[in-house]
């Protein structure tokens, strides 16, 4: 029974660990996208984007997950996703890509502003131009800086995948579920916490070591 | 290290499983019956689900299911106190204790059957398919199911009919999801109970561009308590003497379901 279970949870675990990376993959650069033209001059950028921070942020993910899946179909009589499993994952991906870039977003803003303007001023005295001081000064302190907040927002990310059940995108909470309603079985869905703990375990010795590597200018 | 790791795995799992043992409570299931007197009050637990249990203007809950409840719990001496809970997690909140039975027009599945104490059925009810209205009438026997995209509340009745008819369908964690799915066009179709189609679909609800056609499957509805536990035959007695004196048809009447009584 041990081994059944744990074979049917590894299988939903599998599809939270990829929703996991793939959100990572297109949220991390899209993030710093949307964290640079939140502090652009030019406000017609600048503007929306604080927009949709302040909606995407303000609002539950859960919220954000449904209203992604069912909402085109419900208020446009037109379902963009499909019904199968992997348009629902693909909606999932969507909905987690825009949320957690809109909060990485505002981790990398707030690195790229801990620079002193001193740094700036002192490249330009150097006649170095804005993108050099960008690449050769500012960035890699700010990747620095972001490694512990980002490390938090990536831990919380392990554990809000289990929210793509709304949408019946299949995961580790619902295998565990499963085994409650097939065979009236409980212990199954506190067993997936050690899914949970042992991954987050292994992220945070990722981290900590990637913290170690990058203790240049120290 | 790698033993240290092993020792804290192995602690957390048997933390768990003492935790899940503990949720049982076996040994004292069987007095069930004396351990509600004792503590004055019958906790239901239910879903919103009219029109078995639902909330009056006031706040009320009533309902066929309700009402009867109430019964139960007059002649118990106790108070009956309605909580509402996750469908998914009706087993979990029986065994936790949160609550002392599941009563909300729930179908007697081999599934329930397997994992909770449940009384002689009482109700008839039928999975029927949920379909737009402008599609209706092309789908109106069972061989022209096949190719349509089913939505089934997990481990519900409905689930169960679309896997013995070898539909395709995904699985969702209610009844209305399964109407939201349809209603989106994300499932071409959904499998729910007649009872709660009636209630859900149709002129004057949130779907009124949505209708029921195929019946695939009729059911019966009981009353769910603990594995082991003695007020599963108390409610049994209870609902004889409501059929002999008339009070089931009376509530029945009531609410529209007289015609879904199985007759005793």
């Amino acid at each position: 029974m041990f081994v059944e279970v744990t074979l049917s949870l590894l299988k939903g675990f599998l599809s939270t660990v990829e929703l996991f990376a793939l959100t990572l993959l297109f949220a991390l650069p899209l993030g710093l996208l949307i964290g640079l033209g939140e502090k652009s001059k030019i406000k017609v950028i600048s503007l929306p984007l604080k927009f949709i921070i302040w909606v995407i942020r303000g609002t539950p993910l859960m919220l954000q997950l449904l209203l992604i899946f069912y909402g085109p179909g419900i208020l446009f009589g037109y379902n963009v996703w499909g019904g199968n499993s992997l348009g629902r994952f693909v909606a999932a991906l969507v909905a987690f890509v825009i949320n957690y870039s809109c909060y990485f977003a505002e981790i990398y803003r707030g690195g790229i502003q801990s620079i002193p303007v001193g740094q700036y001023e002192a490249g330009e005295v150097l006649g170095m131009t804005h993108s050099q001081i960008f690449r050769k000064v500012v960035l890699l302190q700010v990747i620095k800086k972001i490694v512990p907040p980002m490390s938090n927002e990536i831990i919380t990310l392990v554990k809000d995948t289990s929210l793509a059940r709304v949408i019946s995108s299949y995961e580790i909470i619902w295998a565990g579920e499963s085994f409650i309603k097939s065979a009236g079985i409980i212990w199954p869905l506190f067993y997936t916490g050690v899914f949970y703990l042992v991954f987050s375990g292994l992220l945070t010795l990722l981290f900590n070591y990637i913290e170690k590597r990058l203790s240049y200018f120290r | 290290m790698k033993t240290r790791c092993r020792k804290i795995v192995s602690l957390i799992l048997a933390g768990l499983m003492t935790l899940s043992l503990a949720g049982c409570g076996k040994q004292s299931a069987a007095k069930d019956v004396d351990y509600i007197k004792n503590k004055g009050t019958l906790v239901v637990g239910i879903t919103d689900f009219a029109p078995m249990d639902y909330k009056d203007d006031d706040g009320n809950w009533i309902g066929f299911d309700a009402d009867l409840a109430k019964k139960v719990g007059e002649d118990l001496g106790v108070k009956v106190k309605f909580e509402e809970i996750d469908w998914d997690n009706k087993i979990l909140e029986l065994n936790n204790k949160t609550i002392d039975v599941v009563w909300n027009g729930m179908t007697l599945t081999d599934e329930v059957k397997n994992s909770m104490s449940c009384t002689d059925a009482y109700c008839t009810n039928a999975q029927v398919v949920v379909l737009p209205q402008d599609k209706a009438d092309q789908y109106k026997d069972e061989d022209s199911l096949k190719n349509l995209s089913f939505a089934v509340e997990a481990g519900s009745a409905g689930e169960e009919a679309a896997k013995d008819k070898g539909l395709g369908y995904t699985s969702v964690d209610s009844q209305s999801k399964a109407l939201m799915e349809v209603a989106a066009g994300t499932s071409d179709a959904a499998i729910i109970d007649l009872i709660m189609a009636g209630a859900m679909i149709g002129e004057g609800t949130s779907y009124p561009k949505l209708t029921h056609t195929v019946e695939l499957t009729s059911e019966k509805y009981g009353i769910g308590c603990r594995k082991g536990s003695d007020l599963t035959e108390y409610i049994n007695k209870e609902i004889s003497k409501f059929y002999s004196d008339g009070t089931m048809e009376e509530i029945g009447k009531k609410y529209g379901v007289q015609e879904a009584l199985i007759k005793k």
